[in-house]
């Protein structure tokens, strides 16, 4: 099928702005201050972080969890949406597969970072045990992150035969690497054939690999036999969390997106709207799974659990418990689930409330549990007894989030970001309806 | 004038003295008299040691005193045998073991004489002790009456071959960290020389064998002297260890079986898939032509 030179006017990458080359540099030196202060961490060793005896994961882990739930909601929202054949996916798939790619890239170097030197990552070989949820860990990552490059890569290929057409004359260089991209795709027959297959098959392998890679990251904690990480439920707890910080990530970023490559026309107030409701369901789901794992617990009142609660009720991590409930759950459930409140804009806001309060989620999954262990803390200095990051840790921290949108950053400046392909396929298929409907 | 050369004369001389003396005082300080703690035991049909703790009484503390030769040796009469030495440890400690008694002789009144040597060094004084013990065995047996176990000993002096009454006998079964007493809190021998104590059912023990002692503790005469009897009247251990076993908390060559088959045919599954995806981009770029 032909495509319109309209449309790939429109969805072709587009160079960026002022506002673009801001955005990218900022990027590019909070990245560099966070390589920096890594340096600083692995000459000096983690004694530059607040990690103590009991905090022994801090906002490292935090972090690559967030990263980790981010990358498999991406993913499973792409493939579902690609084998349930929802029409409207189209103009929002390939952003969601680009989040996953930069978020699980991430959770990979986060988890390093924490190791405090990054040769101890031959250890987890060298010492492999497949008794521990952290082999699994190691295995899970790297396969998830070539189902992820597999799953954005296949749509691509139609996409980059255009782009190198579309470029032949203007910027022959880029051009040339879009070629070598497209796999030699002419469309022909057989090439379509065997693309849609394989887009079938990893649509369909991402769904449990995705689900692998949550419920091994809920494991990580819930074989530690703590007090609110023991428990059988975490798998799909972390599950349902992670589908609320991984489809607030991505409202956010297709806001964004669409603003900047002024995509109006392709992604619309009814795709705003569509996943509006799609979140405020996961957000309700996600409530649900907090009432079961903070209510039970308040029922039986074992003395842990209840000590462990009130340190969240009440206790120094109250107003972070309560900001996370309350802003990053109620309040955009409530917003949501009225029509107004889907409107692009709103729904911005409330994605970046969503994800800030995922965010610091993660931190009250990790940090209050290892601050109250079964033995008493005794005979150690009194700032052992809470843990709040050091600047080193802040710098890096931000930096892999600076990381991550980088790539995002980079991925949409080359590539485009809604599928140029499928797009013509689609409104020729419209145009079809019309005639016949004439 | 006459009065301020004196003082300064005075006070010169005071420091000289003291300058001078001192030092001799403090050459004389630095060695420190040693003391000995000396015990004699005899394990019955095995070996008998001393065991011997040296330490040094410094600011009214007392200190342990490491790596102190000790020489030791058997005093016959008039002579003196040497048997061999021992170092003690850093707790100040040693144990000097005689294969055989027979190595060592008694006295005319069948006392056997040691004498325990340290020849001094630069921090510590030459010192020495003076340990003696008549030899006495121990005859520990099993008995069973109506089908009631006891364990009987028999306390004799071993040089004039009779029965010890009136002594304290203590029986305890061997334990892994302390030893377990059965029976009376006192149990005195009578004039056979003779306890008897029953032993409860149901004590544990390895293959259920049971190892008893019948001790004479610390006897200002004899020293320690132990009997061991090993009976069969245990209970079974029953070996609950996972040592051996595949289990989660087993090192990586005992991981269980299921987690070694179910998780890596699940990993080769999807990696397959991976690679026939990878596969496919190489079909793709090969079928261009339609």
């Amino acid at each position: 099928m032909e495509v319109s030179k309209k449309l790939v006017n429109d969805l072709a990458p587009q160079k960026f702005g002022k506002k673009g080359v801001i955005w990218t540099t900022s990027l590019i030196i909070i990245s560099i201050a966070g390589i920096i202060a890594y340096i600083d961490q692995v000459r000096k060793g983690q004694i530059v972080t607040n990690m103590n005896d009991y905090a022994l994961w801090g906002i490292y882990i935090s972090n690559f969890v967030f990263f980790v739930a981010t990358s498999f909601v991406g993913a499973v929202t792409v493939a579902i949406l690609r084998l349930t054949k929802n029409s409207w996916r189209t103009p929002i798939v390939r952003i969601a597969e680009i989040i996953s790619v930069a978020a699980i890239i991430m959770a990979g170097i986060t988890i390093m970072i924490d190791m405090g030197r990054p040769d101890r990552l031959l250890n987890l070989f060298i010492h492999a045990r497949m008794q521990s949820p952290i082999t699994w860990d190691v295995i899970i990552i790297p396969t998830s992150i070539a189902v992820c490059l597999l799953l954005l890569y296949f749509p691509l290929l139609p996409d980059f035969a255009i782009l190198k057409n579309y470029f032949s004359e203007t910027k022959p260089k880029l051009s040339k690497w879009y070629g070598k991209l497209s796999m030699n795709w002419t469309g022909s027959e057989k090439q379509k054939s065997i693309q849609l297959k394989s887009i079938h098959i990893v649509a369909l392998l991402t769904i449990p690999v995705g689900f692998m890679l949550q419920t091994v990251d809920a494991w990580l904690f819930s074989t530690l036999f703590r007090v609110g990480w023991d428990s059988t439920n975490l798998g799909a707890y972390f599950i349902s969390g992670a589908a609320v910080a991984g489809i607030g990530a991505l409202v956010a970023v297709i806001y964004i997106v669409r603003r900047a490559n002024h995509l109006e026309e392709y992604i619309t107030e009814f795709h705003f709207d569509k996943l509006g409701k799609f979140l405020v369901l996961v957000c309700l789901i996600y409530l649900y799974f907090n009432i079961n794992e903070y209510v039970i617990p308040e029922f039986t009142s074992k003395k842990e659990e209840l000590t462990h609660l009130n340190h969240l009720y009440s206790g120094q991590f109250a107003p972070l418990f309560w900001f996370v409930n309350i802003g990053g759950l109620i309040i955009p459930i409530i917003v949501l689930l009225f029509k107004k409140g889907r409107k692009p804009l709103t729904m911005f806001f409330i994605a970046l409330l969503v994800v800030v309060g995922s965010w610091w989620k993660r931190f009250l999954i990790v940090t209050p549990t290892l601050l109250l262990p079964f033995l008493p803390v005794q005979g150690v200095p009194e700032s052992w007894h809470h843990y709040f990051p050091s600047f080193h840790e802040w710098i890096i921290t931000l930096a892999t989030l600076a990381m991550a949108l980088l790539i995002i950053t980079v991925l949409v400046r080359y590539l485009p970001v809604i599928p140029i392909q499928r797009t013509a396929d689609e409104q020729e298929l419209l145009k079809k309806e019309e005639k016949s409907n004439q | 004038m006459l009065i301020n050369r004196s003082v300064f004369l005075a006070l010169v001389g005071c420091f000289l003295y003291t300058v001078m003396f001192n030092s001799v005082y403090a050459q004389q300080d630095e060695k420190n008299t040693v003391r000995f703690k000396a015990y004699y035991t005899k394990i019955m049909d095995s070996i008998s040691y001393f065991n011997v703790t040296v330490f040094s009484r410094i600011d009214k503390e007392n200190v342990d005193v490491a790596n102190a030769e000790l020489t030791f040796y058997n005093e016959v009469g008039d002579e003196e045998f040497e048997l061999g030495t021992a170092k003690t440890n850093m707790n100040g400690e040693c144990k000097f073991v005689l294969d055989n008694l027979n190595k060592i002789k008694p006295d005319s009144t069948n006392t056997y004489n040691i004498n325990i040597k340290f020849k001094g060094n630069d921090a510590f004084k030459r010192a020495s002790k003076s340990l003696s013990f008549k030899d006495a065995t121990i005859l520990a047996k099993l008995i069973t009456k109506d089908s009631i176990n006891y364990i009987s000993g028999t306390l004799k002096d071993t040089s004039t071959d009779s029965v010890l009454s009136d002594r304290l006998l203590n029986v305890q079964v061997q334990r892994l960290f302390r030893n377990l007493r059965i029976g009376e809190e006192f149990n005195t021998t009578d004039e056979d020389g003779t306890i008897i104590v029953p032993v409860e059912e149901g004590i544990p023990g390895v293959d259920g064998i049971l190892t008893f002692e019948v001790v004479l503790q610390d006897s200002e005469d004899y020293g320690t002297v132990r009997a061991l009897v090993k009976a069969p009247i245990g209970t079974p251990i029953k070996d609950e260890s996972t040592f051996d076993e595949r289990t989660m908390w087993s090192p990586r060559n005992k991981t269980p079986l299921f987690l070694l088959i179910f998780p890596n045919l699940l990993i080769l599954g999807i990696w397959g898939i991976i690679v026939y995806l990878i596969i496919n981009l190489f079909k793709i770029s090969k079928s261009k032509i339609q």
